[in-house]
């Protein structure tokens, strides 16, 4: 992978001059950016028909709003990750989706699958040096802690899938979720 | 609850609101916080920020290459327009609303376009003959030019409503009709007067020159306009062209 400064700051000069009505910008923005950003939404809605259709509204998003786009506040792929990980969030709220869900058999399993995937999230966290302390602060969470934290992140679980999940009582995994957080924040505080 | 007053709690839903477990009601609750108040959006920031890194172990999947040709035809002003069906039957959906009320603002309002005074319009059907009209936008969606022209008619009555200025010595802009069938080539309706109320003499009656083109678009020509048939500058301007009845 380029140096992730590098991307980062060639990310928000085709954003920029996306804002600007540069639709060939745009080409190149989605090249660099659309398999992340789709391995995002396939992980969380695990339907590819799905996915693509939150892939395609998050880009319109991007376009009609990458000229208020501030370098300032958000790295360019935190912001877009972002946009897909609420466009998933929101479509999981469809009233219909769950009657979806029971159907598809093989849905605890992906979960599963990915949740124990090789290697470890948190081994290619540790490995990208832009995510290296994120990876240090997770490890020092509690196990189930951490388990919870990233379940929630990276499949989109609620507190009662998690519950679910894990086997285990929505308080207590809620108790998780709220100290782990709490704890990240104190130990990226110190390290940043 | 007053959220705005117990910061604790901001961060705390803030940093659940980024991590995706503050689900429902209470996510959309406090997206709208978010919006509003300035400390609250900070606090989701500062959060996504934290969290937002974890994606890096995300496995990438490159989209299937329909997901590109959507979004492409889903942006209007992202140029390339001239390819894409999509985008003008879109607009034609929106624009169809649009038309009707522009109609009525600009078309009936111009004492060339006014058979009655406005106040004392009937039902449409009564009084107003069938015509075409075309309402032509720039890349900014702001309504510049609207065409008119009744549907026995040859002649096309032309609105301007700021167009860029041009040095008329030089240049002139070039009305086209843009063809159904995608790809299809468009045709030159002709070169439009450098006028305050500018008329384009068609080559036949509105119901054979236009009932071809569900679109029209002006280009950016040198003086005496294309001479290759086709657009060869700018694409400045663009709207569909509907028939009334």
């Amino acid at each position: 992978m380029a140096d992730p400064a590098a991307q980062n700051e060639a990310l928000k000069q085709l954003l920029a001059a996306c804002g600007r009505r540069d639709s060939a910008a745009f080409g190149r923005l989605y090249e660099a950016t659309s398999p992340k950003l789709f391995g995002v939404a396939m992980r969380i809605l695990r339907r590819e028909d799905w996915a693509e259709e939150v892939l395609q509204d998050c880009y319109v998003n991007i376009w009609n709003h990458a000229s208020k786009y501030s370098a300032a506040l958000s790295a360019p792929m935190t912001w877009m990750t972002s946009i897909v990980r609420n466009r998933c969030l929101d479509w999981l709220r469809r009233p219909n989706l769950e009657v979806v869900i029971e159907s598809e058999e093989d849905g605890g399993n992906l979960i599963d699958a990915q949740a124990s995937g090789d290697p470890s999230p948190l081994d290619e966290l540790s490995r990208a040096s832009e995510a290296r302390a994120l990876a240090d602060c997770l490890a020092r969470l509690e196990a189930k802690q951490r388990q919870a934290v990233m379940l929630a992140f990276f499949d989109g679980l609620s507190h009662s899938e998690l519950a679910a999940h894990l086997q285990e009582p929505l308080g207590t995994v809620k108790t998780w979720v709220r100290r782990g957080l709490m704890q990240l924040k104190g130990c990226l505080g110190t390290t940043a | 609850m007053n959220y705005v007053r117990n910061p604790e709690l901001i961060e705390r839903l803030a940093a659940e609101y980024a991590l995706g477990t503050l689900r429902g009601p209470a996510r959309l609750r406090f997206a709208r916080l978010a919006r509003e108040n300035a400390a609250t959006a900070r606090a989701v920031r500062e959060w996504e920020d934290r969290l937002g890194p974890m994606s890096v172990a995300v496995r990438e999947v490159r989209p299937h290459r329909r997901v590109w040709k959507v979004i492409q035809a889903r942006l209007p002003d992202a140029g390339g327009v001239w390819d894409s069906l999509a985008f003008w039957r879109n607009l034609g959906l929106v624009a169809s609303g649009c038309a009707a009320a522009l109609l009525v603002t600009f078309v009936l309002r111009d004492p060339r376009f006014a058979p009655v005074p406005v106040e004392k319009i009937p039902a449409p059907s009564a009084q107003m003959q069938p015509a075409y009209v075309a309402v032509l936008s720039d890349k900014a969606g702001k309504v510049v030019l609207l065409a008119y022209a009744d549907r026995h008619s040859d002649e096309l009555w032309l609105k301007p409503n700021e167009m860029q200025s041009i040095d008329s010595a030089k240049q002139v802009f070039e009305l086209w009709g843009l063809p159904k069938e995608p790809g299809g080539a468009p045709r030159s309706l002709g070169l439009i007067p450098p006028r305050e109320k500018p008329t384009i003499k068609l080559a036949a009656a509105a119901d054979q020159t236009l009932s071809d083109f569900p679109a029209l678009a002006v280009s950016l020509e040198p003086a005496g306009g294309s001479k290759t048939g086709l657009p060869t500058g700018p694409v400045l301007y663009s709207g569909p062209c509907l028939k009334f009845w």
